[in-house]
């Protein structure tokens, strides 16, 4: 038994345990001030094979005791310093707030120098700058983003006194009214927050001091992260956000060990708060929740190995995931859409994307100063009540496929081409049209109100032609039949005819139990209502109903909603989206009723809202037809083989130009090449020679012996050459940096909307992980074989100068282990590499004055458009 | 460890019994899972023996050719993908070169079985519905072909599990899925590629069954058999049909999971012995079957040497190595100041110019320059004509006149006397593209912008311009646009012709033009004659790999490129479950029909079975997390890795699917069910008894022997297999009209026939009045 009185993983040969040792057992343990003296590298290689001895080997290796979670990477536990008594003790204990302290100033100046020089609209600002306005003024807009970044924005200009009266047309100059230097300055400093954030995410991975300064400078000097955090766009919070995630799931980690401390519970709360920040910001944020989401279900994989725990500690573990990580996440972007609904409370342009009854309640609608009653002759909008429906549109473009005839199709905003009228059906006496009645008022005629089962056509307003279906299948739905427009006011047939079907009221219940089909008259209780009536209408002759789904039209149908008509088995219950409500009501033969209405509850606002923008998030598809030369293919991004002008790129205009910084890009692309093949090659060598550092005891006996395959000698156990220490840093690390790239970058190439080079930003996070982590693996954490009073040395202590000692340093310096020397001019080469290539390509992010040409050297590939 | 009680302990996981684990084995459990032979139910002793293994086989493989050659002649009508297959088998005997997105090994049997049953390759095979009897095709021959391999496929199966250590009615409630399965029926009765591939598929599977069963007889000359004999069928799956490289990375994980076993430090004493394994495996399931891969596309194109449909597909290069070929006859270099027609690759318009001006001004408000039109034009015309004009010095005469690759020319258009250009204006029908118009010759006043350059494809310096073989692309000198159309027509003021326009994209692969012809010299004069008396020309020598290299890239591209929709593909999730099918083939008067679908009681049971294996070792898997052990070695042993093999084979010939964007059809998942079938006879083993024969595998001489134990399902084994069976025939009897075409069916007999309401078969009767649209 080990000291701990835990159980001890078998393979783990005696000398090897002392000479490591837990992180309980010596608290002062660090990585990067491994004592081992035996450089692991050099154990495994050498010697060839079966020169060796013959060794003891135990065959339970592969069986591992979940006892061993207590090995795993990150950051060791750090022992509880002593206050401090002298001012020289609390200098050198707080020296280590100093690098981040700064990095974060440093990070200030790239940020903010400059930040208002160009006075224009710049690239997205356009969007989200539009979006800020629309909060000022509380109008209700749409768009495919969730709300918090846009909030943020919203504030940013609040608080620097914005009044929203701008429009931000693109590329257009600011007027002096819009304090758009103080809203950039906001929301960089979500960039100046990523700094600090790689810095303490690397050190809380477990990464040695010099990677750790990597990750920061990297951060710090990466012109596409600079150049994307200057403006007022949701980017920065994007990536901050993101950082935060990996930041407070590294942390997590570390508390592995005192489960359900104070320590443990916040950074577990905090984990599943950030996450529900990035997702409220952009939906990319899912894709950091994945990561975590893997990471828990390893973690509780473990955990239901792990015999010591009670059923009831597993519960609470699980229980603990689940509170934290599902429900916390899901009630902050709840929280997010709540408050958005909250500001947002005046009519605005997004109002048609919601169900009519969010709209009636919206400042500045008039719906509810419509008539109430609909009769024969309204004109009408109508508006699908499935979650995400739009209004019944209709167009004169015309069908390329199936009759050729005038396209109908669901639309998401206001337009005259929404507007219907209800007739009636060709063989009933027309009151407006029909030539045998001759030309006459309508208005002499008796109001007719709609009620249950009365036959009508829906003729557009604008082409007067007739909604009508035949048998033809749909465009894109084949199994329904075609919907299109024919005909006109006087051309038609029964084909025009639909049988409206009412459902029932949303406030008055089920109307039709007032309906007295013998009598002539309607019970006034019957009639059909405006915005609260739920209705459906069915093809007279193909007994189809009229529907629409979630499917976007290709591109000659403008990617608008596809209606067809829908067959349905007698019996089963009315699918959502053929039920229609009557949203905006014209009649000047009836009055308009004040009326006030019952909110919609939030969680449907909510829902509706999702989906809405689900569907037009889908219908972002890259049009074959048009080249859009912004738009770039996610496998050029890597490689950084495109950029992207951000603005106009006249000679007068302050140039802008979204790339990366090709050191940091090449260097994390390239490393996790180089990862991928380095953990193969790791994974392959545990499974020919097991784990550890191998097996030094000659065998006991050869018992064992005949045990391998035809009975012949088993070999000698060399081990991977990594400590059981090493082989988890290296583990842990590595399914961060790389899972994270991985699933930040896969699901672009399969999805098939239009990409854009700063959706890479995020996944750039996880190579540049993955960059200072190979270094940290291959030269900064391997032990320096030198006498302990040199460890002592801070590392970073090298690089300050002291002019009054330059001799004294270099002597210092020349002394070091050959070890450390390497990790020093390897450092120096990195960074010099990474500020040179900044410095270089500054002018990008910082704008570009004057004509282009002048700035020299910046195509180092040929399809930057920088200079054509 | 108080948690554990009385729970086995838990015994080292090792991917494959060995000694050491069977020792403990014998301690532990000999008396409860090793039992005397003779202690079977008697049944079971009878059914085991050899004499009725071949009864059964015989009776299956009987059945199944019976099934499968009921009423073959039956349509005399060309059916479905006949349509494309049959057409190949006929380019086979006239030796006419085609292109396929399919490798050519099956489509080379049908050829022969066509060349067998006498048939002379004239007819086309053009549409669905054409009639074989009045055009005299020995169709029944060619049918034969798949017919008689989809009926072996039923014995393969059952000696697969046979294979695999499973009971007579175990394997022939496998074999018996496939053998009364309506699907595999209709697709096997038709000239259709998949029975070829399935049946290969499972002899591959066969053979890799029989190969690991020797691994402890490893580097014997049976064991070497097995390995190649497994890249050989796997050679010929993948030969028969595109699909069948699924077959290939099946094998190819299953022999990873293989070899990361044998890297075991406990199982292999030295990396020597690693890399033996290693060498065999890479030998037997690489360059053998890529050889025979290869000397399939051999075998092809020495067979079709002459000119054909497949012509336009390939490079000039290609082209002029078929006999006969167009441009092998024609192609001839072209000189300045020639008058050519040039036509656009994809499209096939001419570029076309005549005196009508664009608009000034378009109907979405853009303004145009109001230049005259440059369209691409569908027919022969005077105004096609154009000429090239040099902008370089010239000699007087010979093949310094010759116009060359990357050259800057002029297009001077005969019939207005202007020259092609191209300017930043913004193209009538597409925003992003810049306008193709002319400009008068005598003004030199915009000269720069009438240059373009003469891109050749796949050209090395220097290399003459020949019209039909030479490809090129036409790229502005100034702004750099290739010169290019699209199918959208201009509206009216133009005549409906095909826009022309300059595509900013460098790389445009469609943006190839070639010299159709080339009209008259400088002097006016038909050139045919210049070059002299031509003697005829020979097919010249392409080397065989560049040949099948570029064959291969080709049939990549148009795979990924078959993306329309058709009204019969369905998405991979709805195959198990049976819920759409495909409509082969319909005759209006007697009302008959082939429908493709499965029998719904095998498919159901395979659904089932597949579901119930994934909760077992999920269950599994759970339970030794927790360290308790269910299920006694050697079941889990048959699970994990006989079973788990099955498994792979469904999972990786149906995954990949998923990540396709091209059509697909319900027939794809035929392989996977062949698996499905498979792991469904396994779990029914598993659930009707504990026991089981193991072990299976052939031991080494020097290995000690195991105690065996036998599989014992009794009397409810033959039972169960019977009633199933019962059921398996009702189902398929109920769904043969749709399976065979016939007899015809009325309305209502078609709608009885529609188990599921997503299935589209014709003839339904009619609930709702047919009305004119």
């Amino acid at each position: 038994m080990n000291p701990g009185g835990r159980a001890v993983a078998v393979d783990f040969v005696e000398d090897e345990f002392e000479e490591i040792g837990y992180p309980e057992t010596l608290p002062t343990y660090s990585p990067h001030m491994d004592e081992s003296a035996a450089a692991r590298r050099r154990l495994g290689k050498g010697k060839p094979e079966g020169v060796e001895e013959k060794v003891w080997y135990d065959d339970e290796d592969d069986y591992k005791a979940p006892s061993l979670r207590s090995i795993s990477g990150g950051r060791p536990a750090q022992p509880a310093l002593p206050p401090p008594t002298t001012l020289h003790e609390f200098i050198f204990q707080n020296m280590p707030s100093i690098p981040p302290l700064v990095y974060t100033l440093l990070a200030c100046y790239t940020r903010f120098h400059r930040i208002g020089l160009s006075a224009t609209v710049v690239w997205d600002e356009a969007h989200f700058g539009k979006f800020a306005s629309h909060y000022l003024k509380r109008e209700f807009y749409f768009d495919v983003h969730p709300p918090l970044g846009k909030m943020l924005v919203g504030l940013a200009g609040l608080l620097s006194g914005y009044n929203g009266g701008f429009d931000f047309k693109s590329g257009a100059d600011y007027p002096p009214e819009v304090p758009y230097v103080a809203m950039r300055v906001m929301l960089a400093t979500f960039g100046v927050g990523m700094v600090p954030l790689g810095w303490f995410t690397a050190i809380e991975l477990g990464m040695s001091q010099w990677a750790a300064h990597l990750v920061a400078l990297m951060v710090l000097f990466d012109v596409g992260w600079l150049c994307i955090s200057r403006f007022i766009l949701l980017d920065s919070m994007l990536l901050f956000f993101t950082f935060l995630t990996v930041f407070c799931l590294s942390k997590f980690h570390n508390q592995q060990s005192h489960p359900f401390d104070f320590d443990w519970w916040t950074w577990l709360a905090m984990t599943g708060i950030s996450i529900g920040l990035v997702t409220s910001v952009k939906m990319v944020g899912l894709f950091v929740t994945a990561l975590v989401g893997i990471y828990t279900l390893q973690d509780l994989w473990d955990k239901f190995g792990d015999l010591h725990l009670t059923p009831k500690e597993q519960a609470k573990h699980w229980g603990a995931r689940v509170l934290c990580l599902i429900i916390v996440p899901i009630l902050v972007f709840m929280a997010t859409f709540k408050i958005h609904f909250m500001i947002l409370n005046h009519s605005g342009p997004g109002d048609a994307q919601m169900s009519s009854l969010f709209q009636a309640n919206l400042y500045g609608n008039d719906f509810h100063n419509n008539p109430l009653e609909i009769a024969i002759g309204s004109k009408v909008t109508i508006k699908n009540m499935a979650f995400g429906g739009g209004l019944l549109h209709s167009h004169v473009q015309t069908y390329p496929t199936g009759s050729n005839q005038q396209q109908v199709t669901c639309y998401h905003y206001k337009d005259e081409n929404n507007e219907f009228w209800f007739w009636p059906g060709w063989d009933q006496k027309d009151t407006v049209w029909d030539p045998k009645y001759g030309p006459h008022d309508p208005n002499d005629e008796e109001v007719r109100f709609l009620k249950h089962l009365d036959v009508v056509r829906l003729v557009h307003v604008p082409t007067t032609r007739n909604i009508h279906s035949h048998t033809i299948p749909a465009p894109v739905t084949k199994a329904n039949w075609e919907i299109s427009g024919y005909g006109n006011a006087t051309i038609g047939d029964v084909q025009d005819h639909w049988v409206v079907e009412v459902l029932g009221d949303v406030v008055r219940g089920d109307v039709n139990r007032y309906l007295e089909p013998k009598s002539a008259t309607v019970d006034p209780r019957a009639r059909i209502h405006a915005l609260t009536t739920r209705l459906r209408f069915r093809h007279q002759v193909l007994g189809c109903y009229l529907s629409a789904g979630r499917t976007s039209l290709p591109q000659w149908g403008f990617k608008q909603i596809e209606v067809s008509c829908a067959k349905e088995e007698a019996g089963s219950k009315p699918a959502e989206g053929s039920i229609w409500n009557v949203e905006s009501h014209w009649n000047t033969r009836l009055p308009p009723a004040a009326r006030s209405l019952s909110r919609s509850p939030f969680l449907t606002d909510f829902i509706h809202l999702n989906i809405a923008m689900m569907t037009s998030n889908n219908a972002l598809v890259p049009d074959p037809d048009k080249e859009d030369l912004l738009a770039s293919k996610p496998w050029e991004w890597p490689f950084l083989s495109v950029g992207l002008r951000m603005c106009g790129w006249g000679d007068a205009q302050i140039k802008y130009y979204l790339m990366g910084n090709p050191i940091i890009w090449w260097g994390g692309s390239i490393s996790l090449i180089i990862a991928a093949f380095v953990s193969v090659g790791l994974v392959v060598r545990r499974q020919r020679y097991g784990g550890g550092r191998g097996t030094r005891k000659p065998a006991p006996n050869s018992l064992n012996g005949d045990s391998g395959r035809n009975g012949a000698a088993l070999a000698p156990r060399p081990g991977d050459g990594l400590t059981q220490r090493e082989w988890a840093q290296f583990w842990h690390v590595t399914r961060i940096a790389g899972g994270g790239w991985i699933l930040h970058y896969l699901p672009f190439l399969i999805m098939g909307r239009v990409t854009y080079i700063h959706h890479y930003l995020p996944t750039l996070y996880f190579a540049v992980l993955m960059f200072a982590h190979l270094l940290d693996y291959f030269v900064f954490q391997v032990p320096s074989t030198a006498s302990a009073s040199l460890q002592v040395v801070p590392t970073s202590s090298v690089s300050l100068s002291d002019l009054n000692s330059i001799p004294k340093i270099i002597r210092t310096f020349r002394s070091l282990p050959r070890m450390t020397r390497i990790k020093v001019y390897v450092f120096t080469i990195t960074v010099s590499a990474i500020f040179g290539t900044f410095w270089w390509f500054r002018a990008v992010a910082w704008g570009i004055e004057g004509p282009v040409r002048d700035t020299w050297g910046l195509a180092w590939r040929e399809n930057w458009n920088i200079y054509h | 460890m108080a948690g554990t009680g009385k729970l086995r302990q838990r015994a080292p996981v090792s991917a494959r019994a060995n000694f050491e684990y069977d020792r403990i084995q014998e301690e532990e459990h000999t008396d409860d899972v090793y039992q005397n032979p003779n202690n079977r139910h008697p049944i079971e002793k009878i059914l085991e023996t050899d004499k009725a293994s071949v009864v059964v086989v015989a009776v299956l493989t009987a059945l199944a050719f019976a099934l499968r050659f009921y009423k073959i002649n039956h349509p005399d009508q060309v059916v479905f993908d006949e349509v494309h297959f049959g057409k190949f088998a006929s380019y086979y005997i006239l030796g006419e070169y085609y292109f396929d997105v399919h490798p050519p090994f099956a489509k080379l049997l049908f050829g022969l079985a066509g060349w067998f049953s006498g048939f002379d390759g004239h007819f086309q095979f053009e549409n669905i519905g054409d009639s074989y009897t009045q055009n005299h095709v020995p169709y029944v021959g060619m049918r034969a072909l798949p017919a008689i391999l989809g009926s072996l496929t039923v014995p393969v199966v059952y000696a697969i599990m046979k294979q695999s250590g499973y009971s007579t009615v175990i394997a022939a409630f496998s074999a018996a899925i496939i053998l009364f399965d309506n699907a595999h029926i209709a697709q096997s009765r038709l000239i259709l590629l998949d029975a070829t591939l399935i049946f290969f598929m499972s002899l591959t599977i066969y053979a890799y069954v029989r190969f690991q069963k020797l691994r402890y007889r490893e580097f014997t000359s049976e064991w070497f058999g097995w390995l190649f004999a497994t890249g050989i069928f796997m050679a010929c799956t993948w030969g028969s049909k595109v699909n069948g490289v699924l077959t290939v990375a099946t094998v190819g994980v299953a022999v990873l999971i293989d070899l990361w076993g044998i890297l075991d430090y406990k199982k292999s004493p030295s990396m020597d012995y690693f890399w033996k394994h290693f060498a065999a495996r890479a030998i037997g399931l690489i360059v053998v079957p890529f050889i025979i891969y290869l000397s399939f596309f051999w075998v092809h194109f020495a067979l079709l040497p002459t000119s054909g449909t497949g012509d336009s597909f390939m490079s000039p290069a290609f082209q002029e190595t078929l006999a006969g070929n167009e441009m092998l006859l024609s192609a001839q270099e072209i000189r300045y100041y020639d008058t050519v027609t040039i036509r656009h690759k994809d499209t096939k318009v001419y570029l076309h110019s005549h005196v009508e001006r664009y608009p000034l001004k378009y109907d979405d408000g853009r303004i145009s320059s109001q230049g005259q039109q440059v369209t691409g034009y569908g027919h022969a015309d005077e105004n096609n004509n154009w000429q090239i004009i040099p902008t370089k010095a010239l000699p007087e005469t010979g093949r310094g006149r010759i116009v060359r690759h990357n050259d800057m020319i002029q297009l001077l258009h005969v019939n207005t006397d202007t020259v092609l250009l191209t300017h930043d204006v913004a193209s009538p029908l597409m925003p992003t593209n810049q306008e193709f118009t002319t400009w008068p010759r005598d003004d030199t006043s915009r000269f720069n912008e009438t240059l373009f350059q003469l891109s050749l494809t796949d050209a090395h310096d220097g290399e003459a311009w020949k019209s039909k073989s030479g490809y090129f692309r036409l790229i502005h000198g100034q702004t750099r646009v290739s010169m290019w159309t699209h199918t959208k027509q201009l509206p009216e003021w133009a005549f409906r012709q095909q826009e022309i326009n300059g595509n900013k994209n460098p790389s445009e692969k469609t943006a190839t033009w070639f010299v159709e012809d080339i009209v008259a010299d400088e002097t006016g004069e038909d050139p045919k004659e210049r070059t002299g008396h031509q003697p005829p020309k020979v097919p010249k020598k392409m080397n065989f790999f560049r040949k099948f290299g570029e064959l291969q890239l080709l049939m990549l591209q148009h795979n990924a490129g078959l993306t329309a929709s058709h009204p019969y593909a369905s998405g991979p999730l709805n195959w198990p479950f049976l819920i759409a099918g495909i409509s082969f083939w319909t005759e209006n008067d007697p009302q008959k029909q082939i429908y493709l679908i499965g029998n719904l009681v095998g498919w159901w049971t395979c659904v089932v079975a597949l579901s119930i294996y994934v909760g077992i070792l999920g269950a599994d898997l759970l339970a030794r997390r927790r360290n308790n052990d269910p299920i006694p070695e050697p079941v889990r042993n048959r699970l994990w890795n006989s079973t788990g093999f099955f498994f792979v084979v469904w999972a990786v010939h149906y995954a990949p699917f998923f990540l396709m964007n091209r059509q697909l059809f319900i027939h794809h998942y035929l392989a996977s069910h062949l698996a499905s079938a498979l792991i469904a006879g396994a779990v029914l083993q598993f659930i009707l008894s504990e026991t089981i024969n193991y072990p299976i595998s052939v031991e080494a001489p020097t290995m000690r022997r195991h105690k065996r134990q036998y599989v014992d399902i009794g009397l409810k084994g033959p039972i169960i297999f019977v009633l199933f069976c019962i059921a398996m025939f009702s189902m398929f009897v109920f769904l043969a009209p749709l399976t065979y075409g016939t007899p015809g069916l009325t309305g209502d007999q078609v709608n009885g026939k529609r188990l599921l309401s997503s299935w589209t078969l014709h003839f339904a009767a009619k609930k709702t009045a047919e009305v004119v649209p």
